[in-house]
């Protein structure tokens, strides 16, 4: 075996932060070498410093040996790193081999070799086992396969190292597995693999070796087949940590939500949501469980009110509110953990204090008239603050400056804390840390227990069957099956995810 | 505490206003220099007729309409509304708030305060023409508000030629405002300065007060941060949009009717044509503040200072005086651009609490 690439006591500060605290890392040709963390571990950072995008205070890397200094992303691509980030960045209107191309295009006489370029991309493609028709344009893609254009263009530019962050968060268990092998097929062409994960199980599947970062260090290097899911998550919190267990509900009640025949109209026209109907009662979780894009966001919006309803009707405690605006809904007691906490559920700008007051800025506790209870701002921002253990050194602190996991704290916090009878929880452990993990799953265990009917959609099947009493699965707008969590496994709630079949393409 | 000192006077020299405001001046000095001037003097002379004695006096005058378009851009600009039809606003308030003081009789104060609350209330009705488009139709309230400036040029000039025209007059203007209805002075300096003065700086209170202190604050102040976070909070962003448009064009209205019923007492169709440049520097003012109050206070009172400086600096040296405009350009230029981003950045690490979250702009795909 031969080192390509060896990380020697990196060291990053950020003020009054130490980001990265004298990290050591080898990682072998031909190797899948995981790195796992909790947010704040000092991941995202350590790849940044990887891939050029600021310079390590302290310590050096080594590329096959020879010790290199990146000062953009452009160096650390010329020495053969690659990076496939979590959100994609790509020309939606151009088609995968244009994008793949891009800044390395096959030329002839000064125009763009299109022949060329298309054949050199089904090349590459083909060679490594990712199904991509290289003349299809990316915006009609499923983000599976923007996974795997984003893998070309790595491979394109010759990378013999690749840099997965996070790649599985948008994935079905289908999808997961066959980027899996294809993982695997590139650590066979010896190609190098840093995957960055926090999912423990998929650490199982496909590491030869495993990293764990801890509050900045190294703290860790375990082969996996030696050690066990267990003893990474002790290494990864310090502590050990116990899955949630949503337990038997203490009891359904009364319906809170009920939708029926809703229809919503999604891009060019078409229903992203098509006559579904259901009901969530009082103290129960029900899941929706989908591939992204089969119109559980669009479901979500309409209940939520963001989104226009075509036709059907929706009724929270006996008000219907399909008609009603986002103020309306939520005094009619609906509250809403939205999926994208950092346009939608937070506001990057704003400080926590006023995150932490949206949505009640008109209740009487918080305002006299036109004018808002300073008083009882802070002290409420102060007591969600310390009851939610959101790390801020202080309230009046910009939001955008908190880690992912703290920053959908800011969100839960605000939203469970009114004791509002339905509670719509959209993917909310996406991207934060397990202890974070931890935490969001026994308050929203906490909040059916007192009574409350939560709604959840989650990518995350095993999020799903560990806290829902039943499931829902959509697919292209329709709920196709209402499951039992306790009677089906993984492999079945994925093959109703994808229509029945197995993912093609 | 030397050490806290020090980083607080790092503070003061990186701020990205103090780095524009040294750029700013030294390519003016450049350019000074380099047409065969003597930057010292000229800069001597700017500083001296702007901000001493009988300059000071006129500096603080014409603070009253830059500051209060600064107020009326920002309380738009501030909850992510951008209004840039202030001049249209400026100038249709003053024409009605004009004729309402010529026309109406009655005691004197009552007619000015009559005066310029219809100066106000056609402001905002002109305001109010894109926000119902923007809100009603989705046509871009950036482009109209801006359009309509034209026609409000072109209304006015109109109105004020033939129906409200001074008959037999050499040029298109109103008659005088009765010497009982204009908006009296208060003496400074050897001299006479609107107590408008006292409006704008009272205004600037209110609003400073509104923005920290009121719901209507807040909720309009996260409209700017964030459209989806406010709309998903159950803020209604039609109603505030109509309602911050208002407002700004009430806010014109009045900076309007005070440019006539406190300085001109006529309504001369080239003069207020000329007046809209107080629209676009009350603009810069407010990009140069970050829409707060006091800052735009502030910032109004130099670029004040450094426009009437420079009418002194063109008199006693051979200096143009559109210097000035080049320089309060070249604040601006420094401030919009990295300079002031950089500061931004650093800001955010300086509180930061986990590692920052490298995200290279570029295009999301996650949406398809």
């Amino acid at each position: 075996m031969t080192t390509e690439l060896e990380l020697r006591g990196i060291t990053k500060r950020f003020p009054g932060v130490l980001a990265c605290d004298g990290i050591d890392l080898t990682a072998e040709r031909g190797e899948i070498h995981c790195i796992v963390g909790e947010n704040g571990a000092g991941k995202t950072t350590l790849m940044s410093i990887l891939y050029g995008l600021f310079p390590p205070d302290e310590g050096e890397i080594l590329v096959r040996g020879r010790p290199v200094r990146f000062n953009s992303p452009l160096d650390a691509i010329r020495l053969g790193l690659g990076m496939v980030h979590q959100a994609f960045k790509l020309f939606p209107s151009l088609t995968v081999a244009e994008n793949v191309i891009f800044r390395e295009e096959p030329a002839k006489l000064g125009w763009i070799d299109r022949s060329q370029a298309t054949a050199r991309v089904k090349e590459l493609a083909d060679g490594y086992g990712l199904a991509v028709d290289p003349t299809a344009v990316v915006e009609d893609l499923p983000v599976g396969v923007l996974q795997r254009v984003e893998i070309l263009k790595a491979l394109y530019r010759d990378a013999s190292i690749l840099i997965l962050d996070e790649p599985t968060a948008v994935l079905t268990p289908q999808e997961r597995d066959r980027l899996f092998e294809v993982m695997r097929r590139l650590r066979d062409s010896g190609r190098t693999i840093l995957f960055i994960t926090h999912k423990l199980a998929e650490v199982m599947a496909v590491a030869d070796r495993i990293t764990v970062l801890r509050n900045g260090r190294a703290v860790a290097e375990l082969d996996p087949s030696t050690t066990t899911p267990e003893e990474i998550s002790r290494h990864m919190t310090g502590r050990d940590v116990e899955p949630v267990r949503a337990g038997p509900s203490k009891g359904v009640g009364e319906v809170v939500l009920s939708v029926r025949s809703l229809t919503v109209e999604g891009a060019h026209g078409l229903p992203a949501v098509s006559e579904v109907s259901f009901d969530v009662r009082s103290g129960e979780i029900v899941g929706i469980a989908a591939v992204a894009g089969n119109g559980q966001t669009e479901l979500v919006e309409a209940i939520a009110g963001i989104r226009d309803v075509e036709a059907g009707s929706i009724t929270v405690a006996g008000v219907d509110i399909t008609h009603l605006d986002v103020a309306g809904r939520r005094r009619a007691g609906m509250s809403y953990i939205p999926e994208d906490r950092h346009r939608v559920g937070t506001a990057a700008a704003a400080t926590v204090a006023e995150n932490l007051l949206m949505g009640y800025q008109r209740s009487d506790a918080m305002r006299r008239g036109a004018w808002l209870r300073r008083d009882a701002v802070v002290e409420h921002a102060r007591r969600l603050q310390e009851e939610f253990a959101i790390r801020v050194s202080d309230i009046d602190v910009a939001a955008g400056t908190l880690s992912g996991g703290n920053l959908q704290k800011v969100a839960l916090a605000r939203e469970m804390t009114h004791d509002s009878p339905l509670i719509i929880a959209e993917q909310p452990t996406r991207g934060v840390d397990i202890g974070a993990i931890e935490f969001i799953h026994s308050r929203l265990v906490a909040a059916r227990d007192r009574g409350a009917a939560i709604l959840l959609v989650s990518a995350e099947l095993s999020e799903i069957q560990s806290l829902a009493t039943r499931i829902l699965v959509m697919f292209e707008g329709r709920v196709v099956a209402e499951l039992d969590p306790d009677r089906v496994d993984e492999a079945e709630i994925g093959l109703h995810m994808t229509g029945g079949k197995v993912a093609s393409a | 505490m030397p050490e806290r000192l020090g980083s607080r006077f790092l503070a003061v020299v990186g701020h990205p206003v103090t780095v524009a405001l040294v750029v700013a001046f030294g390519l003016g000095a450049v350019v000074i220099a380099l047409t065969g001037g003597d930057p010292a003097a000229a800069f001597g002379e700017m500083l001296t007729g702007g901000f001493t004695g009988s300059g000071l006096r006129n500096t603080l005058g014409r603070m009253i309409p830059i500051v209060g378009m600064a107020l009326a851009f920002s309380l738009a600009f501030r909850s992510g509304v951008l209004n840039l039809g202030g001049e249209g606003q400026m100038l249709m308030g003053a024409l009605f708030g004009t004729m309402t003081a010529i026309v109406l009789p009655g005691p004197g104060p009552v007619v000015i305060v009559v005066a310029v609350l219809v100066g106000a209330a056609v402001g905002a009705l002109w305001a109010l023409l894109p926000a119902l488009g923007q809100t009603m139709f989705q046509v871009p309230l950036l482009i109209t508000s801006l359009l309509l400036n034209y026609v409000a040029r072109a209304t006015t000039s109109y109105l004020v030629r033939y129906p409200f025209g001074e008959p037999g007059a050499a040029f298109a203007t109103t008659v005088a405002v009765p010497e009982t209805n204009r908006i009296p002075d208060f003496q400074l300096l050897g001299g006479g300065i609107s107590i408008s003065l006292f409006f704008v700086v009272a205004l600037v209170l209110l609003l400073a007060v509104v923005y920290r202190r009121s719901v209507f604050g807040y909720e309009t102040a996260m409209l700017g941060y964030s459209g989806p976070f406010a709309r998903y909070g159950g803020v209604d962003v039609k109603r505030k949009t109509l309602a911050v448009m208002g407002l700004a064009g009430a806010i014109g209205g009045l900076v309007g009717s005070h440019l006539v019923l406190g300085e001109t007492y006529r309504y001369i169709d080239a003069d207020m044509i000329a007046q809209t440049g107080f629209a676009w520097t009350g603009l810069m003012v407010s990009l140069l503040a970050s829409n707060r109050p006091w800052a735009i206070l502030v910032a109004g009172f130099f670029f004040s200072g450094l426009q009437i400086g420079g009418f002194a600096m063109e008199r006693s040296t051979d200096v143009s005086f559109q210097l000035a405009d080049v320089i309060q350009a070249l604040v601006i230029v420094a401030v919009v651009s990295r300079l002031g981003l950089t500061w931004r950045r650093r800001r955010k690490l300086g509180e930061e609490i986990g590692p920052p979250q490298p995200e290279m702009e570029a295009a999301h795909v996650g949406e398809v």
